[in-house]
């Protein structure tokens, strides 16, 4: 049988930017920021944040009290909705890949302020929680799916990376389908992790500007509903969009910092490029990770300037989202493909001037764009780098 | 599915029995040592001095993976020689991560405030940490993925490495698995699982992974339950659920290596070290717990060997290890 390709069958997303992808193209439309300014729990930092609003999902009680989940529940329904799919036919092999970073650990304080206290004292709810709200195996069971699972902990490209792992389960047939992306919640050791690090602004985030102070935490879910072009076939059903290429690379140079020139981004780039058998100059727009961090910024500008040496549109959207985490990659590859849909991308929320030290600049407002090929890029502790290829089938 | 598998190039573990695998071996001969409540890693087994100045940041947690993934690079010097580093994938597959140092940022919040807590605390609290101090280390620039799950990780985490090799991603893949036990684990272990024939452990375990037609000792498959084994290794002190009994009437004889490792979320990979080091010696090791027929079990070679775990993914329920 001739080796499956990975063809796109539903997207979902919500986000600050909106409770689905309808909701969102009309934040980008018009540039609404639904920056928050109260946190959903008590803390001494005070800071901008994104939040989702929208009503989640009510899960089975054992599963409903990680809101991880719940957010990536949400963008699942509006994912198989998208691609018409009501439920998995039993007899097709799923599997599922999500990228977070707060649902992967176990920081409830009051569990461990009581513990503290007295070992014996707290009860085991929040422990058990959270070893049920593993986000590949909760879904799963969620799905009664029963093929390969991963849960992708690598920080903030976590969500890319679960797409490129379910790419690959795809291309290698071993599965049909596959729920792919990442959620993330809104947590207080997150907020205090990202300020002790001294990378959050006071002010809305500033991605790619001259002024650029650090970035804002959000929350939110993408899910891409991965199947292999000869399930596709056998069902009759074609697809819009596909995941023509995906890259991932290392700095293997400091756990928090990127490499200065990019060395890690620039190869997943062109790896992604190389698999898509794409040249730079098709790429229609990039969906950049573009957190408005000074390191982060610089370093993705300039492996754009290198690798798009003819210049290509890019945009962050963490301007509208907040830095989403795990979510990020999931969201954005969401956002990608949104772009190569609706034929144009939003203005990057927050920009206003070229930065020195970046020798490429995001568009400043919305945007008519060509081409069939579009790229998102994400960037992590770790010097993890992933960029993801999305292709608008004809 | 398309059948796959890889072949080990390399090994490296750090273990409640300590790090030298001859001398590991030659424990797993020997009766399990009685249980003092939880296995631990002996910490003058890490880390070694050429791994000391860029890891003096780092906690046990990334200590263990990065001795073990350095002694897998190290005890396999012609593995990855003429092979890009860009061409060398990573995966850590772990159940709680770095938790220890996670409580320890905790700690931060509630004795200094939010705002004050350590950054250092914090970065290290990051699952992903082990894994960019073995990328550090070792150089390594392919793709670096940190997974985690309760219960079959290091299942997967080895799928998906025989994916990216036979799909061409890499052409080696360091795949490990690391567990670290701490207070607050071991009580909470206690309380949810009761103490009977429950012994925490923690350590690393790593594998260096190419195509199967690539040399080393023996092949490595993620796959479905297979039959006709010379050796089962399963995480538990006896056999005492159907869902294990059926497992265990395919091979010769069944043994399990927990007693001398402790139990883990990544509790395959040790059963699989304790499996690769009975192919090396010719024959069973660890504390038999069923035996198919009356033949004294060190005088059955041991060819075929694997892992088993129930699974939602029937297909990479096991992990079957064949002698080359």
């Amino acid at each position: 049988m001739e080796r499956s390709s990975v063809s796109i069958a539903g997207v979902g997303a919500v986000s600050s930017a909106g409770w689905d992808a309808a909701s969102t193209i009309d934040s980008f439309r018009t540039a609404r920021r639904n920056v928050a300014v109260k946190l959903p729990f008590e803390s001494a930092i005070t800071c901008p944040t994104f939040q989702v609003t929208a009503e989640l999902p009510t899960l089975p009680p054992a599963l409903n009290q990680s809101r991880s989940l719940r957010l990536a529940m949400k963008a699942l329904r509006e994912a198989m909705a998208d691609g018409e799919i009501d439920k998995f036919d039993p007899q097709t092999r799923v599997g599922v890949c999500i990228g977070t970073t707060v649902a992967s650990q176990l920081n409830s304080i009051p569990f461990y302020d009581a513990y503290r206290r007295d070992p014996g004292a707290p009860g085991l709810d929040a422990v058990n929680d959270y070893l049920r709200a593993n986000l590949a195996q909760a879904i799963g069971q969620l799905l009664g799916a029963t093929g390969p699972r991963m849960t992708i902990v690598n920080a903030c490209s976590s969500g890319t990376d679960a797409i490129g792992v379910a790419a690959s389960w795809i291309r290698g047939g071993l599965c049909d389908w596959a729920v792919a992306g990442g959620a993330d919640e809104m947590n207080r050791v997150a907020l205090a992790g990202f300020w002790s690090l001294g990378v959050m602004s006071s002010q809305p985030c500033a991605p790619f500007d001259r002024d650029r102070a650090g970035l804002n935490l959000g929350e939110g879910a993408g899910i891409l509903l991965l199947e292999s072009s000869n399930h596709a076939k056998q069902r009759r059903k074609g697809s819009a969009f596909d995941v023509a290429g995906f890259g991932s690379a290392c700095d293997a140079h400091h756990l928090t910092a990127p490499h200065p020139d990019g060395r890690g981004l620039d190869l997943a780039i062109r790896t992604a490029l190389s698999q898509a058998k794409v040249a730079p100059a098709r790429i229609a727009f990039i969906n950049a990770h573009g957190t408005a961090t000074v390191d982060n910024d610089r370093a993705e500008g300039k492996v754009i300037a290198r690798v798009f040496e003819s210049g290509v549109p890019f945009v962050s959207t963490k301007g509208y989202t907040g830095h989403t985490l795990g979510a990020a990659g999931g969201l954005e590859a969401v956002f990608t493909l949104l772009g190569l849909r609706e034929g144009w991308i939003p203005g990057s929320a927050g920009f206003e001037n070229q930065a020195d030290d970046i020798p490429v600049a995001p568009v400043r407002r919305r945007c008519t764009i060509s081409g069939d090929c579009a790229l998102s890029t994400s960037l992590a502790f770790g010097g993890n780098n992933a960029a993801v290829l999305i292709r608008r089938l004809a | 599915m398309t059948a796959r598998r890889a072949s080990i190039l390399g090994v490296g573990a750090v273990t409640p029995l300590g790090r030298d695998l001859p001398a590991i071996q030659e424990q797993l001969e020997r009766p399990a040592p009685a249980s003092s409540g939880v296995l631990r890693v002996n910490d003058d087994f890490l880390p070694g001095p050429a791994l000391s100045r860029r890891m003096r940041r780092a906690d046990r947690f990334a200590r263990m993976a990065a001795v073990a993934a350095s002694d897998c690079w190290i005890g396999a010097p012609s593995a990855c020689e003429g092979i890009a580093r860009q061409r060398i994938g990573l995966i850590v597959s772990s159940g709680f991560g770095p938790h220890c140092r996670g409580f320890r940022f905790l700690d931060g919040i509630l004795d200094c405030g939010d705002a004050e807590a350590l950054p250092t605390d914090f970065s290290h609290s990051v699952h992903g940490a082990a894994a960019a101090y073995i990328t550090e280390v070792l150089e390594l620039r392919g793709p670096s993925l940190t997974t985690t799950d309760f219960e079959i990780g290091f299942e997967q985490a080895i799928l998906l490495a025989q994916c990216w090799l036979e799909e061409g991603v890499c052409d080696r893949v360091l795949v490990g698995a690391v567990e670290e036990i701490g207070d607050v684990l071991i009580h909470c272990a206690s309380r949810l699982l009761g103490k009977e024939g429950f012994v925490p452990g923690e350590g690393a375990v790593f594998l260096m992974l190419g195509p199967a037609d690539d040399g080393g000792f023996a092949h490595l498959e993620a796959t479905a339950l297979p039959a006709d084994l010379d050796l089962m290794m399963l995480d538990v002190p006896a056999i005492p659920s159907p869902a294990v009994q059926k497992p265990a009437a395919v091979a010769r004889h069944t043994t399990t290596f927990s007693p001398y490792f402790g139990h883990t979320a990544s509790s395959s990979a040790f059963q699989l070290l304790g499996g690769m080091l009975a192919i090396r010696a010719g024959r069973p090791l660890g504390r038999i717990i069923q035996s198919a027929s009356t033949a004294d079990a060190s005088s059955v070679a041991v060819d075929k060997a694997a892992t088993f775990k129930p699974s939602c993914d029937p297909l990479a329920s096991s992990l079957l290890l064949t002698k080359r």
